[in-house]
């Protein structure tokens, strides 16, 4: 999915969090978002999951305004782990099986397969690990085939083992053609398959540079 | 002993009839509803919306005394109540950012002080009716009573059948709903609907100050047991039947109110259970 952005600009009621950012991917290439805590990383996220409203003319996925897009197809989005609800008892299978709109099919099957989740399917996810939730979250957002991989923070409280296993994930996915989106404190993960970082700095400054570029475009 | 004569009474009287069936799909709808409020961290709106409800049916009752109009009907006055409370609630909420939920004790305030106006204000009413509206009177559900329920019933369990999945995955993560293309807004409109439908439906039957109690106790004595979504669904609706049944016995029985008795067993079922998991854990931790 080619993703374009213009301008964008954000602001909270009074603070101003994104300003005049530009830049834009093509299918299949892997954008890391790097930035110090509240230099507005998620608010960047939100805007593009039309979670926060943004102006026309801001953000285009494959060229369709997304203020014009009424629902959502080929997005897959993995949640930073403190935006899920715990607690309430529900298994993989469920979040898998309700978050599947067709009929299970061998698409599905493979998923499962891949992410290693037969053993955990019938587990309660309070029960899980971070890094087999996060296995069930990658694997939920790659059910939707998408086109646009959106990730926030998704090494946080996971091991190395782990880690590793998801920059191979999204090393294939990138392959397949899967435009990426990466939010990370972590420099180095991924490292080897970003295209571009995007970093940004307080009061809305930023840099978009292509990776092993060391001269700021902005 | 006092079970067969229930049931004798049962078979000899339509009315409890009635009631017993009223009682049942009531037990099956509340925590049915109640699973959704609760995931989603709404439990208070049930509480609101019957409040605001209320100040529907007052204002219904005084108005229908002065004009005859259909549309002045308590009930139907106290569902438009129930739905504009959700849109309030909505926009109230809209003025804060961290304090969201003040929108809830406004609308039920508001909801309270209309409700003591406009029954003082339409004098001589029965104080057993305003008493039915409080604490609920199952023993007098009429037949149209039973049919409005009924339909109330199968126009839920179409939208949850059709819906099931999407209401399942938009509970756990609205974002996630969002992004995979689930209509959101329209669901959510589909789920204040049908909540404030219910609501509205509950308030002749188990009285206002009981309906949150019934949506919401079960999911919480559920929760604490259960291990998968569709488990923890399942017997919130076990222990509200259980409640419900026995409460319509033991109250036809000791001829006392019916809604305040299903209530208490409720909550003696989640005590129950909250007791039996912490003996569970100590024995647990005490192994180790
Ligand atoms: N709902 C909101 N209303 C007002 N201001 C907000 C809101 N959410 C975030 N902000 C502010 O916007 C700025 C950017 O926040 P954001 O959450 O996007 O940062 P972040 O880069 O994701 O930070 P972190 O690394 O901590 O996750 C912060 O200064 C924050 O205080
Ligand atoms: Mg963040």
């Amino acid at each position: 999915m080619r993703v374009t952005v213009n301008n964008l600009t954000f602001a909270y009621t009074q603070k101003l969090v994104l300003s005049n950012i530009s830049f834009s991917l093509k299918s299949g290439e892997f954008l890391t978002i790097h930035g110090k805590n509240g230099t507005g990383k998620t608010t960047l996220i939100r805007c593009f999951l039309k979670m926060l409203k943004v102006n026309d003319g801001m953000i285009y996925l494959d060229d369709m305004d997304i203020n014009h897009i009424k629902t959502f197809s080929n997005i897959g989005y993995v949640p930073q782990k403190t935006d899920f609800n715990y607690e309430f008892p529900i298994t993989v299978f469920e979040i898998l099986s309700c978050a599947y709109l067709k009929k299970r099919d061998a698409y599905y099957t493979k998923i499962i397969n891949d992410f290693d989740l037969n053993k955990i399917y019938h587990e309660n996810i309070n029960n899980l690990s971070g890094g087999q939730l996060q296995r069930v979250f990658i694997a939920r957002a790659l059910l939707n085939r998408p086109k646009l991989l959106i990730l926030d923070e998704p090494t946080v409280g996971v091991d190395v083992d782990n880690i590793k296993t998801l920059h191979e994930t999204l090393q294939n996915l990138k392959q397949e053609g899967i435009t990426i989106i990466l939010v990370s404190h972590d420099m180095e993960f991924c490292q080897d398959i970003t295209d571009y970082y995007l970093i940004l700095n307080e009061l809305g400054d930023y840099e978009f540079k292509k990776a092993g570029d060391n001269n700021v475009s902005s | 002993m006092f079970l067969a004569s229930v049931f004798k009474d049962l078979f000899a009287f339509d009315f409890l009839q009635y009631a017993l069936l009223a009682g049942l799909l009531v037990g099956l709808l509340a925590p049915l509803i109640g699973t959704v409020v609760v995931i989603r961290r709404i439990s208070f709106i049930a509480d609101t919306l019957s409040h605001f409800s209320l100040a529907g049916v007052c204002i219904g009752v005084f108005l229908s005394k002065l004009i005859n109009w259909k549309i002045f009907d308590p009930l139907f006055m106290g569902i438009v109540f129930s739905i504009l409370g959700t849109f309030v609630i909505e926009k109230l909420r809209g003025f804060y950012k961290n304090y969201k939920e003040l929108s809830m004790p406004i609308v039920m305030s508001c909801g309270v002080a209309l409700s003591g106006l406009f029954i003082s204000l339409s004098n001589n009413i029965d104080s057993k009716y305003t008493n039915s509206l409080l604490f609920g009177s199952i023993l007098s559900v009429s037949s149209t009573d039973l049919i409005t329920i009924i339909i109330i019933t199968v126009i839920v369990f179409i939208f949850i059948m059709f819906t099931y999945k999407k209401i399942v995955t938009l509970c756990f993560d609205e974002v996630y709903a969002r992004v995979s293309g689930i209509n959101v807004k329209l669901l959510q409109l589909g789920l204040t609907i049908i909540l404030a439908l219910v609501i509205s439906l509950f308030i002749d039957i188990v009285g206002v100050l009981l309906i949150a109690s019934l949506m919401i106790i079960p999911v919480a004595s559920a929760i604490l047991i259960g291990d998968s979504f569709l488990n923890t669904v399942v017997s919130s609706i076990v222990f509200s039947e259980v409640s419900l049944v026995s409460g319509f016995v033991i109250s036809y029985h000791a001829n006392v109110t019916t809604g305040p008795v299903i209530i208490i067993i409720n909550i003696l079922i989640l005590i129950v259970i909250m007791l039996i998991k912490k003996i569970r854990s100590s024995i647990a931790s005490k192994k180790k």
